[in-house]
Formats: C-alpha cells, sequence, structure tokens
C-alpha cells in the first residue's frame, strides 16, 4: 500500500521534471495557452499587447483559415494522400503557428479538425483556433535567434529584446538579432520542410535582399513595419490603406495633341509614373 | 491600374488597364493558389525604389473639345476586400 502510493508521487515528480520542450509532449490547445500564452504578458505590457491584437500576427491561423483548410483537405488528403500529423501541419504552422512544433501527432490531426471545421463556420472552432498565432513568446523567445549554432538555443523564461532591459518578472537578454530583417526573414521568405520541399506562401524577403538591399535600400523591416509613426507591435501591412498609400507615389502627365495629319484627331498622350517607397515588391504574394 | 477619360459631352471612354502581381506557378506551366503547389513565381509587381512607367495614347471622336484623364489604382487583396489606393486626374484642352 504505501510503496504504491510512494511510486505514484515519484511519478507525479517525474513527469512534472520533464521539460515541455520535449517533441510530441504537448497534447492539447489548453496545454500550449498554458505555457506559451499572451495571457502572461498582458498585464504588464498593456500597451504593446493591445497593439498586437491588432496586427494580424494575433490572427495568424484564423486570418488564413481557407488557405489551411485548402492544405489539408485538397494538398494532404486528396492529392498527397499523407496523414494529417505534426510534421505535415507544420509546413503550413512553421510560421502560422510555431507554438504547435511540440504538439503531438494526436494535436495536430485535431487541429486539421478544427481547422476544417471552422472553415464550415464552426464558431466554437474558430475560437480554439484563435489561441493559435504568432505571439510575444514566439517572437521573442521561440524565434528569436537566427544564429543557433553560433550563439545558442534561446534559454526558456528568458525574453529577447532590443534593450535588454531588466526586469523582476523574468530574465531578459539584449539581442541584436530581433532588431534585424534576418529575425523577419524567417517567417517571410521560403520555407524548406525537413524532407526538402520547397514551400512559397511568402517570398517578401526574397525581393527585400535582391531588389531592395541590392539597390541601396537601408532601412529594415522594423524601421518601417515598427519604429514609424510609433507603429510598434500592430505591424500594418496590405490590409491598412494608410500604409498601401505610403508605399505607392503616383504621378500623372497628360498632352493634348491633334494626330492623323489633315484629319487632326484629339488625342492625349498619358504618362504614369508609380513609384514604390516599400522595402520590397507591391503587392507580395 | 484603370485608365479612363471622360469627354466634354459626358462620354466615358476606357483607355487602359495594368495589373501588377506575382504569379504562382507548379512544373506543369499552371497557375496556381496553394503555398504548397506553388514552385515558381512569374513576378509581374512594382519592385521597390524605382518608378514603373507606363505610356498610353488615346484617340477621341472629332469635335471632343476636352477630356478628364483618370487613372484609379485598387488594391486587390481577397475576393470581396480591395481598397483606392490613389485616384488622380488631369484636364486637357484641344484647341483649335
Ligand atoms: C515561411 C513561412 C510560411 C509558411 C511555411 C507558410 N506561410 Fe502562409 N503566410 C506567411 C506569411 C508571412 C503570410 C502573410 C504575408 C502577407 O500577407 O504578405 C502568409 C499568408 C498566408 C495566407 C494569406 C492570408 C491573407 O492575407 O489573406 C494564406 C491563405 C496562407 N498563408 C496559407 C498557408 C498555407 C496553406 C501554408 C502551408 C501549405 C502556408 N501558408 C505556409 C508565411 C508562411
Ligand atoms: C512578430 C514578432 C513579434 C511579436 C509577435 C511580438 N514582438 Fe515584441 N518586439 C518585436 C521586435 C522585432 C521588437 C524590436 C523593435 C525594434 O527593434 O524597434 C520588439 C520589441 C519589444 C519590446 C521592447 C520595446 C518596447 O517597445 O518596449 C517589448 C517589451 C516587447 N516587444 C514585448 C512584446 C510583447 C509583450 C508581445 C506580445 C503582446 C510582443 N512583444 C509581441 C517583435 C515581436
Ligand atoms: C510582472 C510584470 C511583467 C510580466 C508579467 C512580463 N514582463 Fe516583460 N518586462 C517587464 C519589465 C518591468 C521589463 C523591463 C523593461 C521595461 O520596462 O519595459 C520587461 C522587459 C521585457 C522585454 C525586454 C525589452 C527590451 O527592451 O529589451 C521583453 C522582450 C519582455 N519583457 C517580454 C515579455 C514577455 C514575452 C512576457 C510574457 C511571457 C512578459 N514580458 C511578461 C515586466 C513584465
Ligand atoms: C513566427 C513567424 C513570423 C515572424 C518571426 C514574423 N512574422 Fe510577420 N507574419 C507572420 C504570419 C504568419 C503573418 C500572416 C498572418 C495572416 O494573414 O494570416 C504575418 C503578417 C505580417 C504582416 C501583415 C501582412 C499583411 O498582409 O498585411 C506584416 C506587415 C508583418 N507580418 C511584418 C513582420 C515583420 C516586420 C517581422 C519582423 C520584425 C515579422 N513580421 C516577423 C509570421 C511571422
Ligand atoms: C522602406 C519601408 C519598408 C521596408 C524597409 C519594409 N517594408 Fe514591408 N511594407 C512597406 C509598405 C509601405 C507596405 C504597404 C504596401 C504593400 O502592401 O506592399 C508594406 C507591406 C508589407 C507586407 C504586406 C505585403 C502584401 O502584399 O501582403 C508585409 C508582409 C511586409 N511589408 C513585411 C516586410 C518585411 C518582412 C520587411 C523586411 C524584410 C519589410 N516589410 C520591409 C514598407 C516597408
Amino acid at each position: 500500500m504505501r510503496t504504491t502510493k510512494f511510486i505514484g508521487y515519484m511519478l507525479v515528480t517525474f513527469f512534472l521534471l520533464i521539460p515541455v520542450a520535449v517533441r510530441g509532449e504537448i497534447n492539447t490547445i489548453d496545454e500550449i495557452e498554458k505555457t506559451y500564452g499572451d495571457k502572461a504578458c498582458m498585464t504588464c505590457h498593456e500597451k504593446i499587447h493591445g497593439e498586437w491584437q491588432k496586427s494580424l500576427h494575433s490572427r495568424s491561423v484564423i486570418h488564413s483559415l481557407g488557405g489551411l483548410r485548402n492544405f489539408i483537405v485538397f494538398g494532404l488528403k486528396r492529392d498527397w494522400k499523407k496523414p494529417v500529423n505534426r510534421e505535415n501541419l507544420m509546413r503550413c504552422m512553421h510560421c502560422h503557428a510555431p507554438l504547435l512544433e511540440q504538439a503531438s501527432d494526436s494535436l495536430a490531426a485535431e487541429v486539421g479538425e478544427l481547422v476544417q471545421s471552422a472553415f464550415d463556420g464552426n464558431e466554437g472552432a474558430k475560437k480554439q483556433l484563435s489561441r493559435l498565432n504568432v505571439n510575444c513568446i514566439v517572437c521573442h523567445n521561440t524565434v528569436a535567434e537566427v544564429e543557433i549554432n553560433l550563439r545558442g538555443a534561446t534559454k526558456p523564461g528568458v525574453y529577447y529584446g532590443p534593450s535588454g532591459r531588466s526586469s523582476a518578472a523574468h530574465g531578459t537578454e539584449k539581442s541584436k538579432t530581433i532588431t534585424s530583417s534576418a529575425f523577419c526573414s524567417r517567417c517571410h521568405w521560403l520555407y524548406t520542410p525537413p524532407d526538402g520541399d520547397t514551400l512559397y506562401c511568402n517570398t517578401l524577403y526574397g525581393s527585400y535582399q535582391d531588389a531592395y538591399k541590392a539597390a541601396g535600400g537601408a532601412a529594415a523591416c522594423q524601421d518601417c513595419h515598427m519604429r514609424a509613426k510609433g507603429r510598434g507591435h500592430t505591424f500594418p501591412g496590405a490590409y491598412v490603406p494608410e500604409m498601401v498609400k505610403e508605399g505607392i507615389d503616383i504621378d500623372l502627365q497628360a498632352t493634348g495633341v491633334r494626330v492623323q495629319p489633315g484629319k487632326g484627331v484629339p488625342a492625349a498622350i498619358i504618362t504614369i509614373g508609380l513609384f514604390n517607397n516599400a522595402g520590397h515588391r507591391i503587392p507580395d504574394g | 491600374m484603370d485608365v479612363t477619360a471622360r469627354t466634354d459631352t459626358g462620354a466615358v471612354i476606357n483607355i487602359g488597364k495594368k495589373e501588377y502581381r506575382e504569379i504562382g506557378m507548379d512544373l506543369d506551366g499552371n497557375e496556381r493558389l496553394g503555398a504548397w503547389q506553388i514552385k515558381e513565381i512569374i513576378d509581374l509587381s512594382l519592385p521597390p525604389g524605382k518608378t514603373t512607367e507606363e505610356r498610353f495614347v488615346a484617340e477621341f471622336p472629332e469635335g471632343t473639345k476636352s477630356v478628364d484623364i483618370e487613372v484609379l489604382l485598387t488594391y486587390y487583396l481577397t475576393p470581396g476586400y480591395q481598397s483606392v489606393v490613389h485616384r488622380v486626374s488631369k484636364k486637357v484642352a484641344f484647341e483649335r
């Protein structure tokens, strides 16, 4: 009797001691939210949290629902005849919900079902999925380091920021990476899943490098999308009309002439110039 | 981008149209929308830091005294979501 209890106690502690960062460990969305949710940051970083909620990063699964559903229904199931497991779901979630990196195959399958029923209009499913996104912990910890081999992986519970100002609430570390365009490139560029396939969802960083930087452009993504005009964590893009307007200048020249000798047909010579002010092609995707 | 003209008599004439976008292709040469299907991109977008220039010559009916040239630049995102980026116009008169 005593020994069984003791073993029971031992087992419980044993499971509690296993670090969460083990592959295939997380089985429910509740668990993901508890470990990696944005709520834990809201109390102290309220303003930033409010800005982030307005951004597409906070809706990165439900805002792309149609495409994700088509990938599952037509890509995986119909054309590829492959299961909805973690590896296959991460082809999209590597960027749309990196929190699922540690999901078990059964959680991945459940997320797949939720995507389909949310697409069919089930509000409950949509609410579940709205908890999967690109949140504070994703950017300030999970994907905060690009030079992993040189600097090592990020440490759990430590948040990487531009100044590294210390806090009694949690560890902080000054990070050069997070202020760089390379940081954004993890999700705003080509993706090569472990099997060597290539994924062209959003290849904007390619244009930033090859067309903007190559021609002498000096601004980083953060300069235009965060630092300018106090945009902070709202990350305005194509869905914000002022941003798009700022991206393109237009110039119209028109002169009236008469063409066709003898007839003098009225005609207009029209020249339109479109100047792209952004750090990459417009539009993208 | 749509270019139109409204003549002094009120007639609206389409002058030209131009689309700037990327076309995602599979390797069989078909346009594809799914991120998992696209393997090649044909880039017809506006490049950064540069002016993309378009020229049109439009002829109008005999007797037209003036026209208002209008350029409408629309940003199409997803079906049902679009926004007007610029609407500019210029009056052109044909003197005798
Ligand atoms: C390399 C990272 C990455 C991967 C992998 C990825 N995406 Fe995306 N996706 C993005 C980013 C970033 C955007 C938003 C950029 C934009 O709107 O210009 C986006 C936008 C989208 C949108 C459009 C949202 C809108 O604006 O309406 C859909 C749909 C989408 N992704 C579906 C998918 C699917 C399906 C997969 C998997 C087959 C996938 N993505 C894989 C990064 C990725
Ligand atoms: C898409 C990635 C991304 C997400 C999501 C994100 N951040 Fe940031 N955050 C950044 C970047 C990049 C900077 C640095 C900006 C700069 O270099 O000017 C930053 C800066 C900060 C700073 C320091 C600058 C300041 O304004 O005080 C804090 C604190 C911070 N973020 C907290 C948060 C919190 C809290 C959340 C969630 C509500 C969050 N971040 C979500 C990328 C992100
Ligand atoms: C109990 C309050 C509290 C909570 C909860 C909290 N923070 Fe902080 N955080 C601070 C304080 C105080 C600082 C010091 C700098 C400042 O004043 O912004 C800080 C600094 C940071 C920085 C460094 C900013 C820089 O300039 O480099 C980041 C990144 C950050 N927090 C992210 C987070 C994230 C992500 C969460 C949620 C997991 C979180 N914080 C939760 C209080 C808190
Ligand atoms: C972990 C992956 C990830 C990182 C890191 C990331 N993003 Fe994103 N970002 C996304 C996804 C996914 C979306 C699209 C969400 C949707 O529309 O469904 C997005 C959307 C955006 C949008 C809005 C796009 C639109 O169509 O309007 C902007 C702007 C943006 N990101 C800029 C940035 C910048 C700048 C950085 C670097 C500071 C960055 N992102 C870092 C994944 C990421
Ligand atoms: C010089 C300023 C500038 C720089 C640098 C810049 N952007 Fe942008 N970005 C803009 C403007 C303006 C728009 C709005 C026009 C548009 O929709 O393309 C935009 C749009 C976007 C969009 C939405 C595009 C679409 O078509 O859906 C994303 C995503 C984005 N930027 C991400 C980034 C990332 C990532 C970087 C760095 C690699 C970056 N931007 C660098 C100014 C900039």
